[in-house]
């Protein structure tokens, strides 16, 4: 059931050491870009149909080629800020096979015609992004990296300093440019970010992990894994009520309910499943009849009213408290928006006050519909997401768990 | 407040891989605290000359971000977290133990998810990870503070 594309090193005893590394493929792509052309490179990105593996899914060959289309000096910035709870994949490339990612960053860099790479990691992953750290120094030793090097690249780490928002790519820039972590309006048609003005292309560190093996074996090879919208594989993350959590790369496709129960080592304590986040927190949740049905793949989870995201699975056992578990995600978003927008700000605070009286059990039908309420109140007056996800996460809960709010109403 | 002469050569060099002055804040921010322990009025001063910024340009972008710390602490530090996948697997178990055994020379302070769920409850201590908490292994870890 595990199909190892990206994690194929990770289980080598000192992998991140770039002797290790060299012996096990890590670097070689490399030497196929001396035959081809960086349109050629974009070109195949596109036909292996990959898409951007940091929760939004959007095919990554139609964003390098916006990038690649500008001329002069462009950037590669690299989102490792991994902070959607349930979500813990990138920090397994940055500390077990950082030469893969380097790897990866020069790939692209030569594609899109970059000379210039940020890596942008969460400011608690000090300890995963100084291997990382030293994995880059070895590269610029063996010329990998550098003036003397093939494609002649830096890669810079920026450590970020803990806010959420941050992960989302234009407050990422914002960050990166020395700016408090705040989104921007976004663009009315398709364009690339800029950074300092220049045109920049903003990818996932597990979505950069993954173009090695498509140079290397052409996008065919990585069409055969996956369906036909969601093509490879994804290192989808389990945790919550399970025996075994942890990160297992599978195709898109997989049955949701097999890999809880064959890769998650199924619900701790011999307890029934009751429900499951299927993507990190901001995707709403699934009660246990509809994750039989579940596909671990965007179409499927599309289908059955929430989606994919980071692939971070939550699993809940027949005892929780969706109130409290919703309590949970509430206080997290309270806490992490940005403040800028009004909407937002106010409204994440006034659904978790809310839910504190659901949990003392002192509700009324206001406050229910105050929770219901959320998504015209939260949705399309903001300037980034974050609110309309908060907004669909309560809906979830609400859809299918209304009776255990209503109990609380006094 | 001014930086090491190591930290100088760090800067030095890390000017060169930005476009511009201003997008040393956070790394700047990072290596004052790394050597005072904190973020002073100083330090901040010293950053603002650095990057040709206002100094209030600087104040709100440390303030924006929550693992920076403005006022010293003679405390370390241990964090637990709280969000879904570790509250699940008794974080809060976790977290009142602490404060009930070792607030004297620790501040114990709830935070946000920190990709660690897989090992839930998870805690850091100074900043070190710890997976798959249990009230033993703190015990053994922090035995005689
Ligand atoms: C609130 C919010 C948080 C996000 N956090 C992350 C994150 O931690 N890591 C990430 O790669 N993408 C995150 N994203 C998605 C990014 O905005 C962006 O789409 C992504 O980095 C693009 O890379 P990809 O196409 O390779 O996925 C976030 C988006 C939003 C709205
Ligand atoms: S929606 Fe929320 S997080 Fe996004 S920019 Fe507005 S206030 Fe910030
Ligand atoms: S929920 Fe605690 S580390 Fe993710």
């Amino acid at each position: 059931m595990e199909t190892k594309i990206v994690s194929k090193n990770f289980d080598i005893p000192n992998a991140h050491t770039i002797e290790v590394a060299l012996k096990n493929t890590r670097y070689e792509s490399i030497h196929n870009l001396i035959f081809l052309k960086p349109q050629t490179v974009i070109d195949m990105i596109k036909a292996s149909g990959l898409r951007g593996k940091g929760g939004g899914g959007a095919p990554s060959g139609a964003k390098w080629q916006l990038a690649s289309d500008y001329i002069g000096e462009k950037y590669l910035v690299v989102n490792g800020d991994e902070s959607e709870p349930g979500t813990f994949k990138d920090r397994q490339i940055i500390a077990k096979d950082p030469h893969l990612l380097i790897e990866g960053i020069i790939v692209t860099c030569f594609a899109i015609g970059a000379k210039n790479a940020y890596v942008y990691v969460r400011g608690e992953y000090e300890e995963f992004s100084n291997i990382l750290q030293l994995a880059i120094d070895e590269a610029y030793a063996k010329n990998f990296l550098g003036n003397g090097a093939i494609i002649p690249i830096d890669i810079t780490i920026h450590r970020g300093a803990g806010a959420y928002i941050c992960g989302e790519k234009s407050a990422l820039l914002e960050s990166l440019e020395g700016n408090r972590g705040h989104p921007r309006l976004k663009p009315k048609k398709p364009e690339p970010e800029f950074y300092f003005g220049n045109p920049t292309l903003v990818n996932n560190v597990e979505t950069i992990a993954s173009v090695p093996f498509i140079v290397l074996h052409g996008a065919e090879a990585y069409r055969a894994y996956g369906t036909k919208d969601s093509a490879g594989t994804l290192l989808f993350a389990i945790s919550g009520h399970v025996n075994s959590a942890g990160v297992y790369e599978v195709p898109f496709g997989t049955s949701m309910i097999e890999y809880i129960e064959k890769l998650g080592g199924g619900i701790k304590n011999g307890k029934k499943l009751k429900a499951v986040i299927p993507g990190g927190a901001s995707t709403p949740i699934l009660p246990a009849h509809l994750v039989k049905e579940a596909k671990l793949d965007y179409e499927s989870l599309k289908a059955l009213g929430s989606s994919l995201g980071t692939g971070g699975m939550i699993v809940m056992d027949e005892d929780t408290s969706m109130v409290k578990a919703l309590k949970n995600l509430l206080r997290f978003y309270h806490h992490e928006s940005c403040g800028q927008c009004t909407p937002c700000r106010e409204g994440t605070s006034w659904v978790d006050k809310t839910m504190d009286k659901f949990i003392n059990k002192s509700a009324t039908h206001e406050d229910l519909q105050i929770l219901k309420g959320s998504s015209k109140s939260m949705n399309g007056q903001t300037i980034c997401v974050f609110a309309p996800a908060v907004s669909g996460v309560i809906d979830g809960f609400l859809k299918h768990f209304e009776d255990e709010f209503l109990e609380c109403i006094v | 407040m001014s930086f090491t002469q190591a930290n100088i050569i760090k800067i030095a060099s890390l000017m060169h891989r930005y476009p511009q002055k201003k997008a040393l804040v956070l790394p700047l921010l990072w290596l004052a605290q790394k050597q005072e322990g904190f973020i002073s009025d100083e330090f901040i001063n010293t950053i603002a000359e650095l990057t040709h910024m206002p100094y209030m340009h600087i104040y709100s972008v440390a303030s924006f971000y929550t693992m920076f710390k403005l006022q010293k602490s003679d405390k370390k530090t241990i964090e637990v977290c709280r969000t879904l996948s570790c509250e699940l697997n008794g974080s809060e178990a976790i977290k009142k133990y602490l404060v009930e055994n070792y607030s004297k020379n620790y501040e114990i302070v709830a935070v946000e998810c920190m990709g660690a769920c897989g090992g839930s409850p998870m805690c850091t201590i100074e900043g070190k990870y710890m997976e798959n908490v249990t009230i033993e292994m703190l015990d053994e870890v922090l035995h005689g503070n």
